[in-house]
C-alpha cells in the first residue's frame, strides 16, 4: 500500500510538470493550430537561460524567472512575426518545417555557446526529503506544483475573461470576421505566440531547478507535450491538466508494477487509443472551424 | 612546405536522446599528446595533425564522417568512435578503406569478437570490469541483496547482464532489474522500487545527465542504499552536477586522475597545466589512443596501412594508467582499471587491478 502511495504521489507531481511543460504548447498548437516542434527547444532556451543567470550571475531566482519570462516573450513575438507570419493561411505543411528548422536552429546555437554538459537551475527551494506519513517529497517539488497550477489558472483566466483573450479566441476561430469586427489580428497572432514561447521558457526555468537542463534535450519535451496536448483536447487547459496527471500516473504506475524499460512508450500508446476513440481529446468540445 | 599525416578523429557533440558523454574532454586529451608529439619533432619527420569530425552518436553520421575522412582526407588511422553502436556501424568502413581504427572509449563487449581485423580497442570491456570488481565489491561492501540498473541500450544492459552474473556467483541475490530511457528526467518511480525491493546495493549503469539526476533524486528521497557502478561516475563533470550526493558513491572505472604512477602524475600535471581541470577516462582514452596510433607508425617506419596494422599487433605502450598490449582480437589489456570511492569531489582509489587476458 506504500508503495501504491508513493507511486501515486510520484505520478501526480510528474504529471503536474507535464502539464507545466505542455502549457505554451496548448496554446500555440491546441489554440492557434501551429505545429510547433520548436516548442522543446523554447523550454530548452528559458532553463539554458535560467541556469546563466541564477548559477553563472548569481542573481535571484525569481528576478532572473521574470527576465526569462520578458525575453521569452519578446523572442516568441519575433519568431512569430519574422518568420511564421510568412507560412501563415498555407496550411499546415511549411509551419512544420518552419519550426523544425528552427528547432534545430536554436538547438545547435544552444550547444555552440553552452555545450554538451548538462546544468542545473540554482534554486532557493530545499530538496531534502519531507515525510508526509508514507509518502516522501521534497519541498521544491511541491512548491513546483503549487506555482503550477497557479501559471496553468492564470493562463486559463487570460484565455476566458481578459479582452485580449477573446480577441485571440476569436482571432482563431475565424480570422476574417475577428478582421471585420476591428481585431488587429497580426499582433494577435504575434501575441499569442509570445504568450506560448514565455510559458515554455518559464516551465523550463522552474523544471530546471529539479532535473537538468541541457541543449539538446529539446525533442523529447516537445513530443511529450504534443502527448499532452493531444490527450487533453487541443486548446483546453483543464484538458492539458488531466492529459499531463493522465500521462503522468500511467508512466508511474506502469514503471512501478511492471517496468520502466519502454516508459515512454506508455504516452504515446496512449495517443494512438485516443485518436482512435476520441480523436478531438478527452475533454474538448467538439467544435466546427471555419 | 610542412608535411602533415592526417588522423581521423570521429567524436560526437549533439546528442539526441541516445549518450551524453562530453566532447570535450576526448578531444582535450588527444589535443595534449597531439602537442606533445608534433614538440618531440612529429614522427617519420612529418607533423601529426588531427582531422576532426562530429558523428554524434549516430550510425549514420558516424558513417558519413568515416568515408568522408578515408576518402577525401587519406588518413593514416581512424581514431572513434564515441558510442559503441557507432563504433560498430563505422568498423565495415575501416575494413574496406583499410585504414586501423582505435577506440579508447566504446566498451560493448562485442566489438572485439567479430573478427575485423582493422579494429583495436584500448580501453577495458563491461565484462574486464565485471570480473576485475564483482568479488571486492560483493565482500567490501557485504551486499546480499543487490538491485541492477542500466540505461535501456547496449552499454546498460550489457553492464547489467556482466555484473549480475559475476555478482551472482558470489552468492549476491538479485532483488531488481531495471532498465531507463537515455534521457528520464524522473527516476522516482525507479527509485520507489529500489526502496521496496529492500536491495543493499544498487549497481547503475549511467551516463553523466542520467546517473547524476538519479543519485540526486535518490538522495531527495533519503534513500541510503549504497550505490556503485559503470559509466561516467568518476568524471568531473559528474561530480559537480551531482554534488553532494556523489559522495560515497563507488565507480569502476579504466581511469581516475588520482591513480599513483609517475607517468599518470606527469599526465595530470600536463593536463591541469593546460585546461585547468583534473582529466577524468576520456581524456586519458583521448591521450592513449593518439600515443598508441603514432607509436605504431613510428615502429613501422611507414605509414601504409598494411605495416601500421602489424606494428599495432606489437603495441607495448605504457600510458598513465599502465602498458597496453592487443590481443589478436584487438582487445588491449596490461593496463590497470580502478575502483573509485568519491568524497566530496575527489574519487578515491579503493582498488586497483591489472586487466589480464
Amino acid at each position: 500500500m506504500d508503495l501504491f502511495l508513493q507511486l501515486v504521489a510520484n505520478g501526480l507531481v510528474l504529471g503536474a510538470f507535464y502539464a507545466l511543460s505542455a502549457l505554451g504548447l496548448t496554446l500555440v498548437f491546441g489554440l492557434m493550430r501551429v505545429v510547433n516542434f520548436a516548442h522543446g527547444e523554447l523550454y530548452v532556451i528559458g532553463g539554458l537561460f535560467g541556469w546563466a543567470l541564477t548559477a553563472v550571475f548569481g542573481w535571484n531566482y525569481f528576478l532572473a524567472l521574470v527576465v526569462v519570462v520578458i525575453v521569452l516573450g519578446i523572442l516568441g513575438y519575433l519568431i512569430d512575426q519574422i518568420l511564421i507570419a510568412r507560412v501563415r493561411g498555407q496550411g499546415e505543411e511549411p509551419t512544420i518545417l518552419l519550426t523544425i528548422g528552427l528547432s534545430i536552429f536554436i538547438a545547435n546555437t544552444a550547444l555552440l555557446i553552452v555545450g554538451t554538459t548538462p546544468v542545473t537551475v540554482a534554486s532557493p527551494f530545499a530538496s531534502k526529503p519531507l515525510i508526509l506519513g508514507p509518502v516522501v517529497i521534497t519541498q521544491a517539488r511541491l512548491l513546483l506544483v503549487v506555482i503550477c497550477a497557479v501559471l496553468i489558472a492564470a493562463a486559463n483566466l487570460l484565455i476566458q475573461k481578459t479582452t485580449l483573450g477573446r480577441a485571440m479566441r476569436a482571432t482563431f476561430q475565424d480570422p476574417m470576421a475577428a478582421q471585420l469586427v476591428g481585431i488587429r489580428t497580426p499582433r494577435i497572432y504575434g501575441f499569442t505566440f509570445a504568450l506560448g514561447a514565455t510559458l515554455a521558457g518559464a516551465a523550463g526555468m522552474l523544471l530546471g531547478s529539479i532535473y537538468v537542463v541541457e541543449a539538446s534535450t529539446g525533442g523529447i519535451i516537445s513530443l511529450k507535450a504534443f502527448v499532452v496536448v493531444i490527450l487533453g483536447g487541443m486548446g483546453s487547459f483543464a484538458g492539458a491538466v488531466a492529459g499531463g496527471l493522465i500521462l503522468g500516473l500511467t508512466e508511474a504506475l506502469w514503471g512501478g508494477y511492471v517496468s520502466t524499460g519502454y516508459v515512454d512508450a506508455i504516452g504515446f500508446a496512449l495517443v494512438i487509443v485516443t485518436l482512435l476513440v476520441r480523436p478531438y481529446g478527452l475533454f474538448s468540445r467538439r467544435a466546427e472551424r471555419a | 612546405m610542412a608535411v602533415f599525416l592526417p588522423t581521423g578523429l570521429i567524436v560526437k557533440a549533439q546528442r539526441k536522446n541516445v549518450e551524453n558523454r562530453p566532447i570535450d574532454a576526448d578531444v582535450n586529451g588527444i589535443k595534449l599528446a597531439l602537442g606533445e608529439i608534433n614538440a618531440r619533432g612529429g614522427v617519420l619527420g612529418k607533423k601529426v595533425e588531427l582531422v576532426i569530425e562530429d558523428g554524434q552518436c549516430k550510425p549514420a553520421n558516424t558513417v558519413n564522417a568515416a568515408e568522408k575522412l578515408t576518402q577525401r582526407d587519406k588518413v593514416v588511422a581512424l581514431i572513434g568512435a564515441f558510442c559503441s553502436s557507432a563504433t560498430a556501424a563505422i568498423m565495415p568502413v575501416a575494413q574496406s578503406a583499410k585504414v586501423p581504427l582505435v577506440t579508447g572509449v566504446s566498451s560493448a563487449a562485442n566489438l572485439t569478437e567479430k573478427g575485423n581485423t582493422w579494429f583495436f580497442r584500448a580501453t577495458e570491456t563491461d565484462a574486464l570490469l565485471a570480473k576485475s570488481f564483482a568479488r571486492i565489491l560483493v565482500n567490501q561492501l557485504k551486499l546480499k541483496k543487490v538491485a541492477y540498473i542500466g540505461v535501456n541500450d547496449d552499454f546498460g544492459r550489457g553492464g547489467v547482464e556482466e555484473f549480475e552474473k559475476q555478482m551472482s556467483a558470489l552468492g549476491a541475490t538479485t532483488v531488481l532489474k531495471e532498465y531507463f530511457e537515455h534521457g528520464t528526467s524522473d527516476y522516482y518511480t525507479l527509485l520507489t522500487k529500489l526502496k521496496a525491493s529492500g536491495a543493499d546495493g544498487a549497481f547503475v549503469a549511467a551516463e553523466t545527465q542520467d546517473g547524476s539526476t538519479l543519485v540526486k533524486q535518490k538522495a531527495e528521497l533519503g534513500l541510503s542504499t549504497k550505490v556503485f557502478g559503470v559509466g561516467s561516475w568518476a568524471t568531473a563533470d559528474f561530480m559537480q552536477l551531482a554534488g553532494p550526493a556523489a559522495n560515497g558513491i563507488y565507480a569502476a572505472v579504466p581511469y581516475a586522475s588520482t591513480m599513483k604512477t609517475p607517468k599518470n602524475e606527469a599526465f595530470v600535471k600536463a593536463y591541469q597545466d593546460q585546461y585547468k581541470a583534473a582529466p577524468g577516462k576520456y581524456s586519458a582514452a583521448g591521450y592513449n589512443t593518439l600515443n598508441i596510433v603514432v607509436d605504431a607508425i613510428a615502429r613501422a617506419q611507414s605509414t601504409d596501412p598494411d605495416k601500421v596494422r602489424e606494428a599495432l599487433l606489437k603495441t607495448d605502450y605504457e600510458g598513465p594508467n599502465g602498458h597496453f598490449r592487443f590481443d589478436e582480437k584487438g582487445q588491449a589489456t596490461g593496463f590497470t582499471v580502478v575502483l573509485v570511492q568519491l568524497e566530496n569531489g575527489v574519487p578515491v582509489v579503493v582498488e586497483s587491478n591489472t586487466v589480464e587476458k
